[in-house]
């Protein structure tokens, strides 16, 4: 007999051993530990012991190297960096792969609530980084680690849309011909290609002839078929990349309201993308709702039509869509639906007298389900400004009608104060620039997202020069404007239930908590640098072309501000108030989830640290 | 002392670990009930190793009571590989050997075990025994003075926040006993 006794794990009697079953079922409900192949699995769980430390253990630091991985059964341990809470991990957790590895690191790992955990000693842990899955999740940098979570969250059903390329679609042939060919020997091309257009090269230059052009030009017009096919193209091409995503395809289609799309590849024209075969491989209704929209004739239509766009995020989401194409589809719709509410109320001669312009996350292109209507129209200067009240008070009533909820701040067209005409926004745009008070950098936040209508665009664009020109190199009032990125703590330790806010249910407010340090931070930025963009991950982007950010910042900062809007989008479905859509309760979501959204609260932070390095914040008082 | 293989049982405990044990038996009388299983864990510091658990099931004289299987959840075809009583005991004894016990209501394992190795050996168990209810009764009944001390096992668990490692059999109550002895001496 082994001296310490007999080991139950070489199952002695054949007997099934329920106990070491259940360890088993926790650590491989772990990630990534279900990696693992059922034998390896089996020798570790004989390896791991379970330990208990009382509250304010110091588990790990820079002077007490890291002597096992741990896995919570029950507690919690905060990981500190610099004094500042940096992670929280809570029961089913595990903790730390760097300090093993590197055998060394900033961080101070110190129980915060009396922890029972699982220990898988340091070699036993490394001999288990010998599996190149388990290696590949524990020494991977944030971003391939959280896409690995989402990837994981997206669950077996990695959906189609996700990953559906245009390359994985029916293409029809495309009839490419020379813009001196005669229209006859196209039309004998196109109908061996059994092409639905013909697709025109001149030089550099294509365009486009289709079926109507050939019936109003040749049929109905004066060109013979013996002409050059030059004469009768008319629509430019409008052409998408053979790598490109499928959903990106609707997405310009609903855009732009065309049919089909020219696919390129190495800038080489490979075939057409018809609409209808894009739309019959997803199946689903999102341009339907945008042709209703279209046809709507009455406020009723548009009401009506409030289920569809529900059900479409629904079946969106569901589908593993990413939340940033989603809320873009939703926002071109509803933009759609402003524009013909504008046209029901407006008269077609007040409509180049003015401009309908959306702000906040309407003008971002980030709002989901309906949020709350932040609106202002611009009057053309020298026009009575009076004579926009009544048609202003009809629009507002007929989106209040439709179901954009009013806006507590009152930021719609109904309120004088957004019904202005050009000078007037001028001067407060010159107000906004001296005055420091709270309710200036609300008001500005909101314009700074202007995303325009219907009306006379140049008027938003005359605003928006106007407002960076007044806003350039003043480094004194950015800062201050900036400052509100710190005005919530991030709750990061609120994963472990205390500071929870009590009147909302223990629940963490994911708006103030992170998705608006980010938003208005990177719209700040994007004031200083003159960023024209007003979604925030385009506007991440174009701040990484200018340099301000890193390319890996910045692909950080887009995934987790996905993360946090997905888990939004989710709360936000789930619950019937507005108000309540904020608030999340960590404890209630996957845990997968849970990870991916401490994952992107961590990222929140480095971002504020960034802010305030960036605008010297610890000097504005 | 009737068999000089077992005087390790008197030998002075050389390192600071302890044994926490369990048993599952047929019934409440140690008179005439039977031991179904023994499950075991040791405690080194302020860990459980878990890594060298001792669980044996053992076979019976007379068939499982109905009730009984209910709360234990081991059934006839579950012994049908089960070890004789007398080669269980004795892995049990090596498991032991001369550590201190900790258990729940240890005095009945105490006496289920005696009640085989007394006409084996001719002694019972000589080890220090350590009763968790005890030092739990005594650490509030310090904070309550003249309060009623619930001691019932899943009583404890809550109060002190420990995690119900589910199945009820042998190893998990030595487990969630060893949590409740490392949270109840461990400041």
């Amino acid at each position: 007999m082994v001296e310490g006794g007999i080991n139950p794990h070489a199952n002695k009697y054949g007997v099934i051993i329920l106990s070491i079953l259940d360890q088993r079922k926790l650590i491989e409900s772990i990630h990534p530990f279900e990696l693992l192949s059922s034998s390896t699995l089996d020798d570790l769980v004989k390896k791991i012991d379970i330990a208990y430390y009382p509250k304010d253990t110091l588990l790990i630091s820079k002077n007490l190297l890291s002597i096992a991985f741990y896995i919570i059964i029950k507690g919690s341990v905060n990981e500190i960096i610099d004094d500042e809470i940096h992670n929280v991990y809570i029961s089913g957790d595990s903790f730390d792969a760097d300090s093993l590895i590197y055998s060394k690191g900033d961080s101070k790992f110190v129980v915060d609530e009396d922890l029972i955990c699982y220990e898988i000693k340091k070699d036993d842990f490394l001999e288990l980084m010998q599996n190149k899955k388990v290696q590949g999740y524990f020494l991977s940098d944030f971003i391939s680690r959280h896409k690995h979570l989402k990837e994981y969250d997206a669950g077996g059903d990695l959906t189609p849309f996700l990953i559906s390329k245009v390359s994985d679609i029916f293409l029809h042939s495309a009839c490419v011909v020379d813009a001196d060919k005669s229209i006859y020997d196209s039309l004998v091309k196109q109908k061996d290609l059994k092409a639905k257009i013909i697709i025109v090269k001149d030089g550099d230059n294509y365009s486009v002839v289709t079926d109507t052009d050939l019936r109003d030009k040749v049929l109905l017009g004066d060109i013979n078929i013996n002409d050059n096919i030059r004469k009768v193209a008319s629509s430019g091409v409008i052409s998408i990349d053979i790598n490109d995503f499928l959903f990106n395809a609707l997405l310009i289609m609903t855009h732009s309201e065309i049919k089909r799309l020219v696919v390129t590849e190495d800038e080489k024209i490979v075939g057409v993308l018809e609409q209808l075969d894009l739309l019959s491989y997803f199946a689903n209704h999102s341009h339907l709702v945008a042709v209703q929209i279209d046809k709507a004739n009455s406020l009723e239509d548009l009401k009506n039509l409030q289920n569809d766009l529900r059900n479409l995020i629904v079946s969106l989401k569901s589908k593993g869509v990413k939340v940033r194409y989603i809320t873009k589809l939703v926002s071109a719709l509803n933009l759609k639906i402003y524009k013909k509410v504008f046209e029901m109320c407006v008269d077609e001669s007040l409509r180049d007298k003015c401009a309908l312009i959306v702000m906040g996350s309407e003008g971002r292109e980030e709002q989901t389900t309906k949020t709350d209507q932040d609106n202002a129209l611009i009057i053309k200067n020298g026009v009575d400004t009076s004579i926009f009240i009544e048609p202003m008070m009809k629009l507002n009533k007929a989106l209040l009608e439709i179901g954009f909820p009013k806006c507590d701040g009152d930021v719609m067209v109904s309120n004088e104060f957004w019904r202005r005409d050009v000078s007037s926004f001028k001067k407060l745009i010159n107000s906004w620039s001296t005055s420091m008070s709270e309710k200036s950098v609300q008001e500005l936040s909101i314009f700074l997202d202007s995303k325009y209508v219907a009306g006379d665009e140049l008027l938003l664009k005359e605003l928006l020069q106007y407002l960076r020109r007044t806003f350039h190199s003043r480094d004194d009032i950015l800062a201050h404007i900036a400052k509100a990125v710190l005005n919530f703590e991030t709750p990061l330790s609120l994963f472990s239930g205390f500071v929870l806010e009590k009147e909302y249910n223990n629940k963490l407010d994911l708006k103030k908590g992170g998705i608006f340090a980010l938003v208005h931070g990177v719209r700040t930025l994007s004031l200083q640098y003159g960023v024209e963009a007003t979604n925030t991950i385009e506007r991440i982007k174009e701040l990484n072309n200018l340099g301000i950010i890193d390319k890996n910042f910045a692909t950080e900062l887009i995934e987790s501000f996905d993360s946090l809007s997905a888990i939004r989008l989710g709360a936000m479905l789930e619950s019937k108030d507005i108000n309540q859509s904020n608030y999340i309760n960590p404890k209630s979501l996957e845990k997968i989830q849970r990870d991916l959204l401490k994952d992107s609260f961590k990222i929140i932070n480095k971002f504020k640290k960034f802010m305030s390095f960036h605008f010297h914040l610890e000097m504005v008082s | 002392m009737n068999n000089p293989e077992f005087e390790f049982l008197f030998e002075e405990n050389q390192n600071d670990e302890y044994i926490v044990f369990d048993t599952e038996t047929t019934g409440l009388n140690p008179k005439e009930d039977e031991i179904l299983s023994i499950g075991a864990v040791k405690i080194k510091g302020n860990k459980i190793i878990t890594s060298e658990t001792f669980e044996v099931f053992v076979k019976n004289s007379k068939e499982i009571n109905a009730k009984s299987i209910e709360i234990h959840g081991i059934r006839e075809c579950d012994l049908k590989n089960a070890t004789n009583v007398k080669e269980a005991i004795e892995d049990f004894l090596h498991f032991i050997g001369s550590k201190p016990l900790i258990g729940y209501y240890l005095e009945f394992d105490v006496a289920m075990i005696n009640k085989y190795i007394k006409p084996m050996l001719g002694i019972t168990l000589p080890n220090e025994m350590i009763e968790v209810s005890e030092i739990y009764f005594e650490k509030e009944i310090t904070l309550i003075p003249q309060g009623n001390i619930d001691l019932r096992f899943d009583t404890i668990l809550k109060n002190y926040d420990i995690p119900n490692m589910g199945v009820h059999n042998a190893v998990n109550d030595a487990i969630m006993t060893a949590m409740i002895y490392l949270k109840l001496t461990t400041k």
